[in-house]
């Protein structure tokens, strides 16, 4: 009974927005990332001229000398600028990652629930917003303004060859748009694959033991086959839309730059069917033709960084935290409280697992919660740590309510059923129940634990270097270290043999002075040792 | 035994296998490169060729052919968008069919190591292998037309530069030599690292968040939420700078190649002094885009240090896999020499003892989930530390007492013992005391029961473990504390249960139990002490007794 209560549906903000408003903290950092994208247009504009200068000069080295250097540094300009807009736009990416991931690390670890899909979000998912915003969001700006810069440039040459480029941009801008949606749907199913298979591998590397006894390898292994199969079926998928709508692009913009060719090279000839009022030399003809495709190019590069938006988007709806209602946490005295539960109600779903629940503990009572499997011992204790949901009826600790604070967590011991173990030393499994704890308070909350030898071993994260029996004494060691008023013990002696069991039983009643306790268990040991014993 | 090229040579046999796709990509990429290249210079030869007729007059614009290369240059436009296309879509093809196959490979190396070995594996730092390392691969298999769309552009380049100066043509190529060893030493002085600790860094976050994640509800407990978002911001921020890193050494490649395609052309344009005015155009033009025939290469290179760290780490977790030994498992006997006891089934033995004492190493040994010890077990006659895990885990049907649940419905956990219909499903299920439970549920076998079974309590999870060990045939049950968290009257219906069906399948029982309920169902039983020096256990007869 361990189930969290399922977290509000988030509301229902549209990817795009909800993008924007992770931005939006950022926003001159963006702006100086777009300028800086646009800035490319100046180093473009010089290579061209200085290379048509260079050609049409060509006669007279002496001429054509200073244009050639302009070529030159313009190409050098050009990498140079390009290089201060990626490290600023990968800035960027970095800040509103940053920002992201740590309220999405907040949620995760506030409302205490587990699942493989917030673990993507948080590594694939904030990894996709990097794109979106180092690339995308730059090449947005850029791409409004730089096609025209660049237009305008060339009206300078040829206001004709210019008007052609202008109106060439309006169906390109549209093939565009349309290439975009057809891969928005496509982009979304493959971040779906990508999350279902590393959830995948995550659950079947922890069921490894029980795949190994079950001799469920290969079937295991077919199954990851089948996700890795689908992957890159999705993805093959995403690919394909995105290189065709590139190479269409691509194809439109060679187009249009050949018209810009045959129109230059008949104007040169004098060979043009219709009167134009302009006649070009080679050096402007060579001008507006080094030009054209540079127009294309910033919309080309926003295109190709399309599939960043739609991975963004896709991986949106995932990095979305609800709201949470957090209650007003109240703050307990050091004195052990009285805990009321009056007409309390627990349910995951439709059935409840406890209903109307009532009783009284007076301040430094040990209470013992027995019952039958499953008649909802640890969701009371869950209750307290706001990780089962308050149905119905309250708790009042000390005249603070549950429905108000929304729970406990942080003024509480706690030993659980399964104590988790995380990789370090045993010393550092010890501390977390108080960080602030001096080396001589660890020690002696190990050694009361029944924990000996030595404390700078490391476990790993299966709990590999403890026993079942030492991973519990490690649970209550942390129980021990813990300052709280209140004790919250479930099934503290399971999987101990009498004897240590009953070692452990001094060391609840030593632990519980002071306190108020509560202890879920089937043992009639432990049940002997409570004040009061509750049957559920 | 430990071969450093095994995933080497898994890569290399789905490149062969890929190899139609991965020759079309390279043929395009060469396309590509040689019809950019005259594409450009064509086009600049055109207009100069002409302005100059135009300058001419009349009769000149007469002689100047502007059909032919008009077409040409539409031709090449075609030619080049088309193999472009052709090429991206094989090359990724290719990548992405070689790495959909590589995945479960990896799984199965994975789960095939050594049992020690492969349970201690993290599942963060496994799945950030089996998704992050092998997608890091991929440029492996897309690059491989590089090298042809870069001899390509080269020759036809400098072919075009040769027109109009041979000497411009070859420092044409020279300067590309110089501009793709400046790119190599980029990459191994930047690229390299930066690739190589992204990796590392992409595995540390993933193993730290699952870490934290699964003491989530204990950090509530204890309030420790923003140490945990500290813990795991500062693993992300490694990632990040990675990243950053890596991006900028690309920007460093690009200004690299910017510096060294400005010199070649001021260089190209200086050389061909003299040449007629049009093919000075076309030298000039065929120079930029013939160095940028080097961009594939240049992003290969860029990739290359994270790809190779990709290799090597996942070289390192599937080092070894330990061969099916092939041989028919001994006859099922066991013998137990510290306590010097034989055993074959339908016999029942309990083993008890303190905790920590090594009750659950000892069952793990045994039944093939850690390396065995020699000298503590003979099965069939045959010691089973010469037995391969394999061999031994045929024997064993086992219920942990660290139930493991995969991530899916009750019966997807069922299955996983080997194939049954719903009836067998409901039995074993009712044999373990959970039916009336799984039935009251909506959608009874399809429940889901969360990661690890968290929709279900300790007890439910056990007892889900016990049906699922129920489901195996195998002539030796093995249960681990199966009753634990059962209340009194739970714990007999499971044990009649468990009793009706040890003689209904003539099965043998190795149950671990320090509760004296399941304990004394069993005919011989046995008290594991403690572990001796040699780590092998110390074993006292605890009550002979020959009662069935």
């Amino acid at each position: 009974m361990t189930a969290a209560s399922p977290p509000a549906p988030p509301a229902a903000v549209p990817p795009g927005v909800w993008l924007k408003q992770a931005g939006a903290p950022w926003r001159r950092l963006t702006l100086l990332a777009g300028l800086l994208t646009i800035a490319d247009v100046v180093p473009a504009i010089g290579f061209a001229a200085g290379l048509a200068m260079t050609i049409s000069n060509f006669a007279t080295p002496g001429a054509a000398a200073p244009w050639l250097v302009l070529a030159v540094v313009s190409l050098i300009a050009r990498g140079l600028v390009g290089q201060v807009a990626t490290v600023v736009g990968a800035r960027l990416g970095r800040a509103v990652k940053t920002d992201v991931r740590r309220s999405l690390l907040a949620d995760l670890f506030g409302r205490g629930g587990r699942s493989n899909d917030r673990l993507t979000a948080l590594v694939e998912g904030v990894g996709a917003l990097d794109g979106y915003f180092s690339r995308f969001a730059p090449l947005r700006l850029a791409a409004g303004l730089s096609p025209l810069l660049i237009i305008a440039a060339a009206a300078f040459a040829s206001p004709v060859a210019a008007g052609v480029l202008l109106f060439t941009l309006f169906p390109f801008i549209a093939g565009m748009a349309l290439a975009g949606t057809a891969a928005a749907g496509e982009s979304r199913r493959q971040f779906q694959a990508l999350d279902r298979l590393s959830g995948l591998f995550i659950d079947r590397v922890r069921a490894l033991p029980a795949i190994l006894a079950f001799d469920a390898v290969g079937r295991t292994t077919t199954e990851i086959a089948a996700a890795s199969d689908e992957l890159e079926q999705r993805t093959a998928r995403v690919m394909r839309i995105a290189f065709l709508s590139s190479g269409v692009l691509e194809f439109f913009s060679a187009l249009s730059v050949a018209l810009i060719a045959v129109y230059c090279g008949f104007n040169l000839l004098k060979l043009l069917p219709f009167p134009v009022p302009e006649t070009l030399d080679l050096s402007r003809a060579f001008f507006v033709l080094a030009l054209a495709p540079e127009v294309y190019q910033p919309l080309r590069r926003l295109a190709a960084a399309y599939h960043d938006r739609q991975a963004a988007e896709a991986a949106a709806s995932s990095l979305i935290v609800a709201e949470t209602q957090s209650g007003r946490p109240v703050q307990l005295g050091a004195a052990a409280p009285a805990i009321r539960f009056r007409d309390v109600t627990i349910a995951y779903g439709p059935a409840s697992v406890v209903a109307d629940f009532n009783l009284e503990i007076r301040p430094g009572q040990i209470v013992a919660l027995v019952g039958a499997s499953g008649a909802g011992k640890s969701s009371l204790l869950h209750l307290l740590l706001g990780l089962a949901p308050l149905s119905g009826g309250d708790v009042e600790i000390d005249g603070a309510s549950l429905s108000q604070t929304g729970g406990f967590a942080g003024q509480v011991a706690w030993a659980s059923q399964n104590p988790v173990v995380i990789p370090g030393t045993l010393r550092e499994n010890i501390a977390i129940a108080d960080p602030a704890a001096c080396v001589t308070r660890i020690l002696a909350a190990a050694s009361r634990a029944g924990l000996h030898g030595n404390l700078d071993r490391l476990i790993d994260e299966r709990g590999g270097g403890l026993s079942g029996g030492e991973r519990r004494r490690l649970g209550l060691s942390r129980a021990l270290l813990k300052r709280a008023p209140i004790l919250l013990l479930d099934e503290p002696t399971a999987n101990l043999d009498p004897a240590s069991e009953q070692t452990m039983l001094d060391l609840i009643r030593e632990t519980a002075a002071g306190r108020t306790t509560l202890i879920a268990t089937h043992s009639a040991a432990v049940a002997a040792l409570a004040d009061r014993v509750v049957q559920l | 035994m430990h071969d450093p090229n095994r995933i080497a040579g898994l890569i290399a046999a789905q490149a062969h296998a890929q190899r139609q796709r991965l020759q079309i990509a390279a043929a395009a990429g060469a396309v590509v490169s040689v019809a950019a290249v005259c594409l450009l210079g064509l086009s600049g030869w055109f207009i100069t060729g002409a302005a100059l007729a135009g300058m001419a007059g009349m009769a000149a614009v007469q002689a100047f052919n502007y059909m032919m290369p008009s077409a040409i240059i539409r031709l090449l436009a075609i030619l080049r968008t088309g193999a472009r296309y052709i090429e991206r879509v094989a090359g990724h093809e290719a990548a992405l069919k070689a790495l959909a196959r590589l995945r479960p490979q990896l799984f199965d190396a994975l789960a095939s190591a050594p049992p020690e070995r492969a349970l201690s594996l993290s599942s963060g730092e496994t799945s950030a292998r089996l998704v992050q390392d092998v997608d890091a691969v991929q440029t492996l298999f897309v690059r491989k037309s590089a090298p042809w769309a870069l001899g390509a552009g080269s020759a036809s380049s400098a072919l075009l530069a040769g027109l109009a100066s041979p000497l411009a043509g070859g420092l044409l190529l020279a300067a590309m030599t110089v501009s793709c060893l400046g790119v190599m030493v980029i990459a191994r002085r930047l690229s390299d690292p930066a690739g190589k600790e992204a990796q590392i860094a992409v595995g540390a976050l993933k193993d730290r968040l699952t870490a934290l994640e699964a003491v989530a509800p204990e950090l509530k407990a204890y309030d420790l939420n923003d140490w945990a978002v500290q813990q795991a911001a500062s693993a992300a921020d490694r990632h990040d700078s990675a990243q950053i890193a890596l991006t900028t050494s690309a920007g460093w490649m690009a200004v690299w190649q910017a510096v060294v395609t400005a010199a070649a052309l001021a260089v190209v344009v200086l050389v061909t002094l003299g040449a007629p005015l049009p093919l000075t155009a076309l030298a000039a033009l065929a120079t930029i885009m013939g160095m940028e025939s080097a961009a594939g290469l240049v992003g290969a290179l860029h990739q290359n240090g994270a790809a190779k760290e990709a290799v090597a780490r996942l070289d390192q977790a599937a080092p070894q896999v330990l061969p099916h030994d092939g041989t028919r498992p001994p006859p099922p006997s066991l013998t137990l020499i510290a306590a010097n006891t034989n055993l074959r089934p339908p016999h029942r033995l309990g083993l008890s003892g303190p905790s920590g004492a090594g009750k659950t190493t000892f069952i793990e040994r045994l039944i093939g989930l850690r390396d065995a010890h020699p000298g503590e077990v003979v099965m069939g006659g045959i010691d089973i530390a010469s037995l391969s895990p394999a061999t031994r885990r045929a024997r064993f049907a086992y219920a942990a007492q660290d139930v493991r649940l995969l991530n899916g419905t009750v019966r997807d956990n069922l299955l996983l013992a080997g194939p049954g219909g719903d009836d067998t499903l409901w039995r074993v299920l009712e044999d373990a005391a959970l039916a009336e439970r799984i039935r009251a549920e909506p959608l009874g076998l399809d429940m889901p029961v969360g990661v690890n079974g968290e929709r279900l309590s300790g007890g439910e999870r056990r007892r889900l473990g016990l049906a699922r060990a129920y489901l195996r045939t195998a002539p030796w049950l093995v249960l681990d504390e199966p009753t634990e968290g059962l209340d009194a009257a739970t714990e007999a219906q499971v044990l009649k249960a468990l009793e009706r069906r040890l003689v209904e399948n003539k099965q043998g029982l190795i149950l671990v139990s320090h509760r004296t309920a399941p304990i004394q169902i069993c005919q011989t039983r046995l008290r594991i002490e403690a572990m001796a020096q040699d780590g092998r256990v110390v074993v006292t007869p605890e009550r002979q007794k020959a009662v069935v």
